[in-house]
């Protein structure tokens, strides 16, 4: 049986950084390798999204040290998140073998898990992510939905808000951390009513307003369903949402044909055939 | 009383429990000599009374900057909000 005692230790010791997902459902996600780094780490930092969660995480090391305690209501995210890089780097410059847990997939609307790998790559660090289980994949699941049908867009909702973009009404329309929309100031945790009444606004350009929306969150403990909901679009102003809850707007108009590109394809297969 | 984040674990883990319905799950339990707490939160569909028995720790979940915000360089010791400036456009990309 191979163990990490198995690798040659003829070489100095260096810091290292592997940023893993615990994935989104306590026990049923989690990778065999995203397991072993946490447990061949000296170091364990934690961003999860469940106080039950990190309790099971410190069951796999000794040493888990949360990262919730940097946020602050009133204090910007962004310092919250530069704290967590310089949490990590300051181990792995010190020459420990780190791991930085996250939940769901440690890459997806996570800035410090992207971030402490570049910088840590750029120091001259071996650094590294293991995909997990992310939120869309059980969206995906629970709801039904390819994303191969008639395609899916991903967008952060104040995405929307704050610049000008495109939305296809033919495809599906995914809005992720609605809850927070419009929020300018990156220090709260929740904007509200009036909010989501602009993001409405703004759909209300390309859906009719009793087209349906579903409002989705994913079962974070094993004892826990879904929760899915469907209201109309003229109502998720007032419908209460969470930070871990995410808005799908099904398609209001059917794909329609690119004749042109058709024809053309269509020219195309009969010159290769006649070559 | 068995652990309640083993059994939680075990739960997940398999495939029969996970979907199993709670008066199934609460039997399983029973047997399992669950905490009275693990298994009025099976029983009522509330998980949030798992909180009795570890203690609630509010959790915050955004780990993304939100748009525009990336590439911003702010003094670290300056919290005050600032606006996007759209000429720093660098959204976070969903995987």
């Amino acid at each position: 049986m191979l163990t990490p005692d198995s690798l040659p230790t003829n070489h100095a010791r260096r810091g290292s950084l592997a940023c893993v997902g615990l994935g989104m459902t306590l026990g049923s996600h989690l990778t065999p390798l995203a397991r072993s780094h946490i447990e061949q780490a000296d170091v364990v930092f934690a961003g999860l999204s469940d106080s039950i969660v990190e309790l099971w995480l410190g069951r796999m090391h000794t040493d888990v040290r949360s990262l919730q305690p940097y946020y602050a209501e009133g204090k910007s995210r962004m310092k919250t998140y530069r704290q967590w890089v310089d949490l990590i780097m300051a181990e792995v410059r010190a020459g420990k073998k780190v791991c930085g847990v996250f939940y769901g997939h440690p890459g997806i609307f996570a800035w410090s898990p992207h971030k402490a790998i570049e910088v840590a790559r750029a120091e001259g660090f071996k650094a590294h992510m293991e995909p997990g289980i992310s939120a869309e994949d059980c969206l995906y699941a629970d709801l039904g939905i390819d994303p191969g049908r008639f395609g899916c867009q991903h967008f952060e909702a104040s995405q929307l808000l704050f610049y000008e973009r495109r939305i296809d009404p033919t495809s599906y329309l995914v809005l992720w951390q609605v809850g927070l929309v419009g929020d300018l100031s990156l220090a709260r945790f929740e904007t509200g009513s009036a909010y989501r009444q602009v993001l409405v606004d703004v759909l209300s350009e390309d859906y009719p307003l009793d087209h349906e929306v579903i409002i989705y969150r994913g079962a974070t403990l094993p004892i826990d369903q879904p929760r899915i909901r469907h209201v109309r679009l003229s109502d998720l102003p007032n419908t209460p949402i969470t930070t871990e809850e995410t808005v799908v707007l099904p398609p209001a108009m059917a794909l329609k044909q690119n004749l042109a590109i058709r024809a053309r394809l269509k020219a195309l297969d009969e010159e290769t055939a006649m070559a | 009383m068995s652990d309640t984040i083993d059994l939680l674990e075990s739960i997940g883990q398999n495939a029969a429990l996970r979907h199993a319905t709670p008066e199934e799950l609460v039997e399983v339990l029973v047997d399992a000599q669950a905490s009275e707490v693990f298994k009025a939160a099976v029983a009522t569909g509330e998980s949030a009374l798992l909180f009795k028995e570890f203690g609630h720790k509010p959790m915050q979940l955004p780990h993304t900057q939100g748009p525009g915000h990336e590439e911003e360089e702010q003094d670290e010791d300056d919290d005050a909000p600032r606006p996007v400036n759209p000429d720093h456009d660098q959204p976070p990309l969903p995987g």
